[in-house]
């Protein structure tokens, strides 16, 4: 496992807002073909990490390696053509446009400078239809959905960019328990396509049913990386609540 | 067949399409001239000029933005031909050169707004003043005039009866429409104008859509400038100002775009724009106190877009704020 090259990698990631220090010096590892899940308390600094992994903010210290080279994103764009798809915890849809728009922004399929509409409409139901997503019609306005159909769609767009690392802030977060169900088998289809998954939750049953390996934030600080075969909810609570000593050794 | 029906009834223009009717109609009751071609003609030619500003305009506020400074860049653009021609500067290359200053104006307005973080409507109003002054300083207040015969003819001439300003309007109104609705660049406008951050984070660069709608918004601003000097044979520094801006955007906004940003049609805007020249001119026709155009303005503002309001609540039910 260790001698793999890890697809994603961060390494001393550090970042500060003013007086706030969000991430004090983050290491990562996401491999390809695996789920890692990120727990932490609120204000842990997870949303932080995932939005400097996806170029929103400049990390200011620490490099981020994608496949073993270093990179630098300077805007949300850059991270997505290094192949790093995201969804965020506020989502990123636009509400006044529909499913089929929502799930190619930025990456219209086109001829010259036309966006070609019926393919891209083809495309997004194909798409929806084999991940068994029940929209209507993809010219759906997505401020017509419901909040656990809007989540579906961007996961959906984020599965459709084909990035080779996915991230997902809380993409649970507010679902009912049939379109958490749907979440976590996209995330598995996810892991079946050879992704890198990278998943914030806090739902507990959610990460031991999906993860393989457990990232614990605490304090803007990495607590403890544990395979999931190898730990216990109780640790990663004592983990997460300080109750465990954090060990930057297995990090 | 249903569907058709339905469509129809569900478009969001149908109300202006009914004023404009009915006010056709009241026209030609008054007077058998209303519906003569020569009449219809009029009613185009004196809506091309709103309806290429407002095509720009329309891309903007779709965009999420706002321009008040089409105004004076209007002056700007028509004023700044005049002087070049009068210098002996050749007519094509005097029109080019308006429509580069007025395209720097733009580009002053989109860095204010992109990397200063000045809201759209401080910026483009401060522009609106400043390049008002500007022109009237330059000129001395005093119109320009004796402009060549080719340049005069460009606002001048009909082809079949119809003049090119309105062939200029019809060229420039399907390409917004085309860009708009089709092209990658039309469906970055309405992401970034339906949500900004969400654009963003999608990968669509701020600065770059600031920069284009508002150069583009100035750039055609100048160029009916241009065309107005070039169609009465004067430019004027007093052209255009704060009623050809307030026109051009309530005839955006009665086609049915939306201030907020994301929604919009270049269809919606030519009804707006042939909206207010049917007003006046059906006003003109029955020898009504032309003075009721600006209430019919008001009026027909308020309501459409408080009927898109109230549509717009109930589609989305409670969701949308
Ligand atoms: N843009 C910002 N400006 C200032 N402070 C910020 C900013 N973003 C995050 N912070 C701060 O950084 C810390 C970590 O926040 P972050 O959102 O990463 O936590 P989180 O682990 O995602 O929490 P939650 O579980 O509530 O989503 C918090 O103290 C937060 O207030
Ligand atoms: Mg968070």
């Amino acid at each position: 496992m260790s001698t793999l090259q890890p697809t994603l990698e961060l390494r001393g990631i550090k970042k500060t807002f003013g007086h706030v220090s969000a991430l004090k010096g983050v290491d990562l590892a996401a491999y390809s073909g695996e789920v890692l899940a990120i727990v932490g308390d609120n204000g842990a600094g997870k949303s932080s990490l995932i939005r400097t992994i996806s170029g929103v903010y400049r990390p200011d210290e620490g490099a981020i390696l994608v496949e073993g080279e270093q990179q630098a994103f300077s805007n949300p764009a850059a991270a997505r053509a290094a192949g790093i798809a995201t969804v965020f915890q506020d989502l990123a849809l636009i509400e006044v446009l529909d499913v089929a728009t929502n799930m190619f922004i930025g990456q219209y399929p086109r001829r010259g400078p036309f966006v070609r509409r019926k393919a891209m409409e083809r495309e997004a139901r194909a798409f929806l239809d084999e991940l068994g997503v029940s929209v209507a019609s993809v010219r759906t306005e997505i401020g017509m959905l419901s909040g656990g159909q809007r989540q579906i769609v961007a996961i959906a767009r984020a599965m459709r960019t084909g990035g080779q690392v996915v991230l997902l802030d809380e993409p649970t977060a507010a679902l009912g328990v049939r379109e958490t169900a749907q979440a976590a088998d996209m995330i598995r289809t996810l892991r079946e396509r050879g992704n890198a998954v990278i998943v914030v939750s806090h739902d507990m049953s959610l990460v031991f049913e999906l993860a393989d390996s457990i990232q614990v934030m605490r304090l803007g600080e990495v607590a403890g990386v544990r395979r999931r075969t190898d730990t216990t909810r109780d640790e990663i609570i004592g983990l997460i609540t300080g109750a465990i000593t954090g060990d930057r050794l297995t990090a | 067949m249903k569907n058709i029906v339905r469509r129809i009834a569900g478009a969001q223009q149908l109300g202006i399409i009914l004023i404009i009717v009915v006010l056709l109609v009241v026209a030609q009751a008054a007077n058998p001239q209303a519906l003569m071609p020569s009449n219809i003609v009029e009613i185009l030619r004196s809506s091309a000029l709103y309806f290429i500003g407002a095509s720009a305009a329309t891309l903007v506020l779709v965009g999420g933005g706002l321009d008040l400074s089409i105004g004076s860049v209007f002056a700007v653009g028509g004023v700044a031909a005049g002087i070049a021609m009068n210098a002996g500067v050749p007519w094509p290359l005097a029109i080019l050169l308006a429509l580069v200053v007025c395209g720097m104006l733009g580009l002053i307005n989109a860095s204010l707004i992109t990397w200063v973080g000045v809201p759209p409507f401080i910026a483009t109003l401060g522009m609106l003043f400043a390049a008002s002054g500007i022109v009237i300083v330059v000129t001395g207040g005093t119109p320009r005039f004796g402009f060549p015969a080719a340049f005069t003819d460009l606002g001048q001439l009909n082809l079949f009866g119809i003049p090119l300003l309105v062939f200029y309007a019809v060229i420039i109104g399907v390409l917004a429409h085309v860009v708009l609705a089709h092209t990658v660049f039309g469906y970055n406008i309405r992401a970034f104008g339906g949500s900004a951050p969400a654009a963003r984070a999608n990968g669509i660069r701020a600065a770059q859509m600031n920069v284009s709608l508002y150069v583009i918004s100035a750039v055609v601003a100048g160029l009916c400038g241009v065309l107005l000097a070039a169609r009465v044979a004067t430019a004027d520094p007093g052209a255009g100002g704060t009623g050809f801006a307030f026109q051009v955007l309530a005839a955006v906004i009665i086609g049915g775009t939306s201030l907020f940003g994301g929604v919009g049609t270049i269809a919606g805007t030519a009804l707006g724009a042939l909206l207010f020249a049917v007003i006046n001119n059906t006003l003109a026709l029955t020898n009504t106190n032309p003075q009721w155009q600006n209430v019919a303005t008001g009026v027909i503002l308020v309501t459409a877009v408080a009927v898109d309001h109230l549509r717009r609540k109930r589609r989305f039910a409670v969701r949308s704020a």
